[in-house]
């Protein structure tokens, strides 16, 4: 029994550790966005340099830490149905922290300010805003984080094979296919792993390219590539790796609410399909981000379009509406947990809706330069996955503590929701006013929706300061307490 | 012993002066063509030779790490241009490629690879996939003549030869990935 106990405090401890690092560094990207929109506003003073460099952080950051929380999340849930490989998983929280020192030093110390898309061939060509070593610290930061996590889906991908014989299983082909019985499907958890694994294993191996090629540009600019197969290749690295945080984070949904409610979350015929479309989709949709590239074939570019309607929404639907039936009459209470991931299936929804609009060619020409896109992202991100991020925190929190909620979790809960909504809706209505994004100086016009955006990412700040608050709570609340080899009723 | 007298068959093959020539006229041929079937013939009749010195193997190559680092180094050697210009141009350059690919690659890549792990092999697997990938970048995009012997437009058609090898190993990897191998296990 006691080994039982230890197994299952070693693997918490590991997910902590994944929690902790990414909750640390959102909170403190989330200061860069504030400042930045406080620059945009004309209320700070912040040079254009200093501007790039806090947008490159931010962006990088924020995704980074995103993916590390919810790759935690993932493997909480998914060690539970095959064998995960914890020293790889330790090896990814290593890499991830050296890259990351690795791209502030290059960034603060270096000047580095190319955005998180080090588009080819502005890494190497500067004019002189930044240099060599700058451009060398951040490409190869960012590529030994990209190996952690490729060895992390590696071995995820290994643990699926071993247990159910291939991917295809893994997604559930044979029960697609009318070989296995709905009953014998496998756990949703196991499908959205897979999912993530096969895009993601992807999208690091493109980005690994390309990032190679931009280290090799940046150190002999007389080898050089087709800009356009770079642009290609960052777009498929950079969609579909932060596309994929939702998709690992919504384990939690399936796993939470099915755990709060006392009802199984069946992976059933049309889950599956709907997932089997969102892993093909989301490896091809990419393209929607260069529909402004008139030299892109059309083809890739009508695809882009189309598939990105096809793409989210079966998963999204098929999600939201088993989160609403399996709540539904169920008697479930309601806590921080549980609240904060119901509330991502409306950010989640109501983020995905200007991503399609812009997803639309005609109306991409005229929007995807403004800050109508940070609108859609910033909704869809902290309001959707980071939102579920959360909710397994305090899942965890309960679970494995005997700390309360308090209070002023809740007032966080009701300051997060309304500041994200500000955030966005300020992006959003911006983007309307065809206020240009990622530039550092607004026209005066510009500057009220930045403001009002500045002061509802104070509020969110403040707000997710009390859930990490919560957290620390938990983690100085936890060795103290007795662990029990069961877990924990919590409905 | 029919696998032996095909290796050393093949091998004398690749010796014959008009084959040997031929082959190191054209880039692509030299490097994946001759190469490999220099590798295979020594693979071939490798079996003998480890059954016969299977001792040996043992004690120096006991978990096929040390072979197939050996494999790696001199495969990785083959495939700088350099490499190939030196062989044109160098004779005791071309007697190392004739007598290292079948006796120091071939053999201990027979004897190394069933040795190795599953963790091993994907390693190894996945070490060339982008080693490849590299080579058909350089050997596509490189705008200058980098061989002594062999023209510009040359180069091009080996680069996309490595990138058709890598495009193969990618679908090899997706077909594995794919396929049931729940009955493999034990």
């Amino acid at each position: 029994m006691s080994a039982v106990i230890s197994e299952k405090k070693s693997r918490n401890n590991l997910v902590v550790s994944y929690l902790t690092v990414g909750g640390i560094i959102i909170l403190a990207m989330m200061v860069f966005g504030v400042l930045m929109l406080l620059a945009q506003g004309g209320s700070l003073n912040l040079s254009p340099a200093a501007f790039y460099q806090f947008l490159t952080i931010h962006g990088t950051g924020m995704v980074g830490a995103a993916a590390l929380a919810a790759a935690g999340v993932m493997w909480y849930f998914l060690s539970k149905y095959v064998e995960l490989s914890k020293k790889i998983a330790q090896v990814n929280l290593a890499l991830f922290l050296i890259g990351v020192v690795m791209v502030i030093i290059g960034v603060f110390s270096f000047e580095y300010a190319s955005a998180w898309t080090f588009l080819y061939p502005l890494p190497a060509i500067s004019a002189n805003a930044w240099g060599v070593t700058g451009a060398l610290l951040y490409l190869f930061g960012m590529l030994i984080l990209g190996i952690g996590f490729l060895l992390f889906y590696l071995d995820t991908g290994r643990a699926i094979i071993k247990k159910y014989g291939s991917l295809a299983k893994g997604l559930g082909w044979d029960v697609i296919s009318g070989k296995k019985a709905e009953k014998d499907a496998p756990s949703s958890t196991i499908v959205a792993s897979t999912m993530v694994t096969i895009v993601n294993i992807t999208a690091l191996t493109a980005g690994a390219i390309v990032l190679i090629m931009n280290i090799i540009n940046v150190i002999n600019p007389a080898f050089t590539f087709d800009p356009l197969l770079a642009k290609n290749l960052t777009f498929a690295f950079g969609h579909i790796f932060a596309n994929s945080i939702i998709y690992m984070a919504v384990i939690a949904v399936y796993e939470i609410l099915s755990k709060y409610t006392n009802r199984p979350w069946k992976a059933n015929k049309p889950f599956l399909i709907a997932w089997t479309m969102s892993t093909a989709f989301t490896l091809v949709i990419y393209t929607h981000h260069m529909l402004m590239d008139s030299v892109m074939p059309k083809w890739m570019l009508i695809m882009g379009q189309v598939l990105s309607y096809a793409n989210g929404l079966p998963v999204l639907v098929i999600t939201a509406y088993g989160a609403l039936m399996i709540v539904y009459k169920s008697g479930i209470k309601w806590d921080m947990g549980s609240g904060l991931i119901f509330l991502s299936m409306f950010g989640w929804v109501v983020g995905v809706v200007p991503a399609i609009v812009d997803a639309t060619i005609v109306v991409n020409h005229v929007m995807h330069n403004t800050k109508w896109v940070p609108g859609h992202f910033h909704m869809y991100m902290a309001l959707g996955a980071c939102a579920m991020i959360f909710g397994f925190m305090y899942y965890l929190a309960k679970e494995d503590s005997n700390v309360e909620e308090q209070i002023f979790d809740k007032i966080a809960f009701l300051g997060y929701t309304l500041g994200i909504l500000g955030l966005s809706g300020s992006f959003l209505v911006s983007g309307a006013l065809s206020t240009p994004r990622r530039w550092a100086t607004h026209f005066p016009e510009w500057m009220a929706p930045a403001n009002f955006g500045a002061a509802a990412g104070v509020l969110t700040a403040l707000s997710l300061t009390m859930f990490v608050v919560h957290f620390i709570r938990y983690l100085s609340n936890r060795n103290k307490v007795e662990m029990s080899p069961e877990s924990k009723k919590l409905a | 012993m029919k696998q032996t007298i095909s290796g050393v068959v093949l091998f004398c093959i690749l010796l014959i002066p008009p084959v040997r020539t031929y082959m190191e006229s054209i880039m692509i041929l030299h490097m994946l063509v001759q190469l490999p079937l220099l590798i295979l013939a020594g693979w071939l009749a490798g079996k003998v030779v480890i059954q016969k010195f299977s001792r040996f193997f043992a004690k120096y190559n006991e978990n096929g790490v040390p072979g197939i680092t050996l494999v790696i180094i001199i495969t990785m050697y083959w495939m700088l241009p350099r490499a190939m210009d030196e062989a044109l141009t160098f004779y005791h350059v071309e007697l190392f490629k004739f007598l290292g690919l079948p006796f120091l690659v071939g053999i201990p890549l027979r004897d190394s690879w069933h040795k190795l792990k599953a963790v091993g092999k994907s390693f190894v697997y996945l070490n060339y996939l982008p080693m490849f990938g590299l080579m058909a970048w350089l050997y596509i995009d490189t705008p200058i003549q980098i061989c002594n012997n062999y023209l510009e437009v040359q180069q091009k058609v080996l680069g996309w030869g490595f990138l058709i090898i890598t495009a193969f190993m990618v679908l090899y990897i997706i077909q594995f990935v794919f396929t049931d191998h729940s009955e493999q296990e034990s």
